[in-house]
């Protein structure tokens, strides 16, 4: 895992190199710094010192600690996360935040549906009202034609 | 004498019952604001401008300018309780704060960020009111040698922070200069990694990195760590025998830190660009430098909080300079002030001070009030602080996600930046697990682009020649006080490993 | 309330292409919907709700009027939005420089052009600002100097009219400087009182106290009539440079709106120039009035953006 970080670090790095030699000019037209100058430097600083990092991992690659049993939960919430983000733009703020606290509370915390549900329904409403009524900031209306 | 007349006639503006009313009003505001991850004073500050129109000009600046300085309070609690900075300036105050409270000493650790704000919003105000002009002048001495010098001192403070694990910190650093050259380039104006898409054009911005890497980073890295599975233990370890109260020895360590932490925090919060971020940062460094024991800082060291917590604070009155006496903003936040004196028809600039000295006094005497009613409010919600973060994490949790979601979005109205955060939680919990810096990626991506603004403008103006740096008197001394540093740095360290050598306890005195 | 809105305006266009003279009767009888594309606090935004205000305040607009701040992408969002509204009479929004600029940038399916005009309404314009104890007399003593010594003047950003300005004006007046580009407004201001720059282009608003103390000496204003405040300062024009760019502050509708739709704003607009809320936002603001109706807004429009387009490639900074 560490070495798969390293590497997809290093691919972003040399992608970015990659983009800064290709499009973005080391010197302005009128002969001084130019719009590629940094980004060259450090685009290949970068390679340089993943590359480096890499030949350290690879040379500990025996000694990774072994992922801990909760991997599995961890990814669960990421994906929960990412969906909470895609319903925000399909049900809009309050459904997709109730929404979301629910799944989660009911994945995370089984044993308490009553406090789930109440929290589910609260906080969102809260949150609603601090964001949209009181500081004006306005949540995400969803694409999905809701009654709401 | 001239400037007590003056405060008399502040207070007396500031103490008129509706402005009461408006202070109390906007330190609350500002704290809440605060709070709320994504939130810094100048996007609360952004939205709540036009509630504000319609008001009268003294008590709604008094408001507005309460938001800014209590925000700065507010923004602290999530950096110690969740390890989510809502601003720049308040990534420092994690290095130590979260730590702390991860012992079990959050409670204390609130007490003492708000005291040491206190500290650091009160020295503020007082050297305003006793030496604006004179620090007006430094202001208007920086331009762009100058503020490219102030930076180069910033990213040397990065390298401090940075400490033993260099070569991720290095790689972490670049991560952060990369992300910053997305964008617009500002001397040319050609696109830089935009790839034809209008939202890149302002470049990425900090709050969703930020959110992304500390916050939802972290939260995944608690997770992993099966915090969630701890029963009720919450998020932090707090035992109920420990004290609420930070105890005398907590005193006594950080009472030069706070002292420290405000002069610095003004001094450089007085200069417009980076001031508080590279206050708060510096005031780490100085911290760490002068302590006897530099290698518990990241650990849980109470002066690692109370030196930066006091220098933003310092700062973000600092920031009052420039703006009260040239009419000059510092930072983001400054700059809706501005427009908000604007708004109402007043004439920011050096004669604003003397043709409309109700305002301007009132606005400063409503600063001593304000953080008085700030430190009070702060004692008295930390114990609600407290008892939200001892709810189990698995109920916890899902709130956090909702509340950086939400503040992510809300700040800009952007999916596009939720999405960034989300990336930048995964990319967080990854550097997290395997011993990179998020902190130097964050701080790099502030610093980065401002290192290269200032020293391409800086060339521009001197058509090429790097002389321009040692021809100016102010960027000059930047240059020696730096080469100071890293002597005396590099000094101290040789006398630590000499003493170990000697077998001596580890740095005793120095 | 996007929603919402998707629907109405299906049937707002199919009722407004229908039945022309009907809806001419009937418009407007909805909620109309402000769209600020940048957030609260800036130029567009104070503009927009300065409109709405006095819209409610004359009773100009007889249903409920709904503000939201769309900000991102320098504007491409926000005005993307009401490019979306194609037909719907009930979504209004009001222009700046991005809207000129923002186009020029990025792949944005709009041009300033493809939206229904309703009016320009003044223009953004800059002074020529120098150090307050530098050695320039006037605008004449300045480009003098420069023809022998070429000056660093500052502004804000490189695609701008803060860089388009001088540079066209540089080319009339036949001389040749270094434009050093800022993005935040007080390190240029402190550029300019620290020597480290010549010159720099301000906006009125915010240098009138610099200029008031005499820590700045405003040369020139890049407008059609110099702003009361700054009374003394000769135009461009009047010193013999017609540098003709401006900044559009002006009203747009979504493209293709009906024709009752535009003419009814073109006659509101009329009422609104002339309420004496409007005279002080124009001299709080330091703006320019400038006040164009209809087609010949889409005409300064065109003529503006071509013209950055010109220069702008010429500099490299666009393709």
């Amino acid at each position: 895992m560490r070495i798969a970080f390293s590497l997809a670090i290093l691919c972003v790095a040399a992608f970015y190199t990659s983009v800064a030699f290709g499009g973005l000019p080391f010197l302005s037209s009128a002969g001084r710094l130019g719009p590629g100058f940094f980004p060259r430097i450090i685009g290949l600083s970068l390679v340089a010192f993943t590359l480096y990092n890499l030949y350290f991992d690879l040379k500990r690659r025996n000694r990774e600690e072994p992922l801990t049993p909760f991997w599995s939960t961890t990814l669960v919430v990421a994906l929960l996360s990412a969906l909470f983000i895609v319903g925000l733009e399909l049900l809009g703020g309050l459904l997709a935040m109730m929404a979301f606290m629910l799944v989660s509370l009911f994945v995370l915390n089984r044993r308490q549906p009553v406090v789930n549900a109440l929290i589910s329904i609260f906080l969102p409403i809260g949150i609603y009202v601090v964001f949209s009524v009181w500081l004006r900031a306005g949540l995400p209306e969803g694409l999905l034609p809701l009654p709401i | 004498m001239d400037i007590f007349d003056n405060l008399l006639l502040g207070l007396a503006v500031a103490l008129q019952p509706i402005n009461i009313v408006y202070l109390l009003i906007g330190t609350m505001v500002g704290m809440f604001v605060g709070i709320i991850p994504g939130f810094g004073p100048s996007a609360g500050l952004a939205i709540l401008l036009p509630v504000t129109f319609g008001m009268e000009p003294t008590g709604a600046v008094m408001m507005l300018a309460a938001i800014y300085y209590g925000s700065m309070y507010g923004g602290t609690i999530t950096s110690i309780l969740l390890n989510t900075p809502g601003e720049s300036a308040t990534v420092a105050s994690t290095f130590d704060g979260y730590p702390l409270a991860q012992q079990g000493r959050a409670g204390p650790a609130l007490v003492m960020q708000a005291v040491a704000s206190f500290i650091g919003g009160t020295i503020g105000v007082i050297l305003i009111t006793l030496l604006a002009p004179l620090f007006a002048q430094v202001a208007r001495s920086f331009g762009p040698p100058e503020f490219f010098m102030l930076i180069m001192m910033g990213l040397l403070m990065l390298v401090v922070m940075i400490g033993e694990n260099w070569r991720l910190g290095v790689i972490s650093t670049l991560i952060g200069f990369a992300l910053g050259t997305v964008g617009v380039d500002l001397e040319t104006g050609s696109q830089r990694f935009t790839f034809g898409s209008a939202e890149l054009i302002e470049g990425i911005d900090f709050i969703p990195i930020a959110i992304g890497l500390f916050g939802l980073g972290e939260l995944y890295y608690s997770f992993y760590e099966g915090l969630h599975a701890k029963g009720s233990g919450g998020i932090i370890q707090y035992q109920k025998e420990k004290r609420f109260w930070p105890d005398l020895r907590d005193w006594i360590d950080t009472r030069f830190a706070m002292l420290r932490g405000s002069l610095l925090g003004f001094v450089i919060g007085v200069l417009p660009g980076a001031g508080a971020t590279i206050a708060s940062l510096m005031a780490y460094s100085v911290e760490k430098a002068a302590s006897k024991t530099p290698e518990r800082f990241g650990k849980g060291m109470m002066a690692g909080l109370a030196g930066p917590e006091a220098a933003n604070n310092a700062a973000s009155s600092g920031a009052m300079v420039p703006l009260l006496t040239l009419g000059i903003p510092g930072s983001g936040s400054t700059a809706v002030l501005l427009a908000a004196f604007l708004l109402w028809g007043l004439q920011p600039g050096p004669l604003l001070m003397a043709q409309n000295p109700e305002f301007a006094w009132g606005l400063i005497a409503s600063m001593y009030l304000g953080n008085v009613a700030l430190l009070a409010i702060n004692i008295f919600a930390i114990p609600l602080f407290v008892l939200m973060i001892r709810l189990p994490y698995r109920i916890l949790a899902p709130g956090v996600i909702l509340i950086c979601t939400i503040g992510t979005y809300a700040v800009h109205g952007s999916i596009i930046e939720v999405w960034l955060m989300f990336i930048a939680g995964l990319v967080g919990f990854l550097m997290k697990l395997y011993g990179f810096s998020p902190a130097a990626t964050v701080l790099a991506l502030v610093l980065g682009p401002m290192a290269e603004e200032t020293l391409r403008q800086t060339l521009t103006i001197s058509r090429g020649s790097a002389m321009i740096f040692i021809e100016r008197g102010v960027s000059l001394t930047i240059l020696l006080v730096m080469v100071a540093i890293v002597l005396a740095a590099a000094a101290l360290r040789l006398s630590r490993t000499r003493a170990r050598a000697a077998g001596s306890a580890p740095a005793v005195g120095s | 309330m996007r929603r919402r809105t998707l629907v109405l305006s299906v049937l707002a266009l199919a009722s407004g292409l229908a039945v022309g003279p009907a809806f001419a009767q009937s418009y407007p009888n909805e909620r109309l919907n402000v769209t600020i594309a940048f957030g609260p606090g800036g130029g567009n935004d104070i503009l927009s709700r300065t409109l709405v205000q006095i819209l409610e305040k004359h009773k100009l607009y007889p249903k409920d009027i709904a503000v939201t701040n769309r900000a991102g992408g320098s504007g491409a969002v926000g005005w993307g939005y009401v490019f979306n509204q194609k037909g719907n009479p009930y979504h209004i929004s009001t222009t700046s420089g991005s809207f000129v600029t923002t186009p020029l940038q990025a792949n944005t399916p709009w041009k300033p052009t493809s939206f229904t005009p309703v009016a320009l309404l003044a223009t953004d314009d800059l002074v020529l600002l120098v150090n307050g104890k530098s050695g320039y007399k006037d605008i004449k003593d300045f480009i003098e100097k420069a023809r022998t010594k070429p000056p660093s003047i500052g502004g804000m950003g490189a695609v701008n009219v803060d860089f388009i300005v001088p540079k066209v004006l540089s080319e009339k007046a036949n001389f040749k400087f270094e434009y050093v580009s800022f993005n935040k407004m007080g390190e240029l201001n402190t550029a300019l009182l620290s020597n480290s720059l010549d010159a720099a282009m301000g906006n009125p608003a915010e240098i009138l106290g610099l200029v008031a103390s005499g820590d700045m000496k405003a040369l020139a204003y890049s407008g059609k009539k110099t702003p009361d405040s700054l009374k003394g300062v000769p135009t461009l024009q009047e010193a013999g440079y017609d540098v003709g760019i401006s900044m559009p502050r002006g009203l747009i509708l979504p493209p293709d709106a009906p024709k009752a739709a535009q003419e009814w704003w073109i006659a509101t607009m009329k009422k609104v120039v002339a309420t004496p809320e409007w005279k002080e936002y124009i001299t709080k603001n330091n703006l320019t009035e400038n006040i164009i109706y209809g087609d010949e807004f889409n005409g300064f429009l065109d003529r503006t953006s071509n013209g950055f387009a010109t220069v702008l490639r010429a500099s490299g900074a666009i393709k």
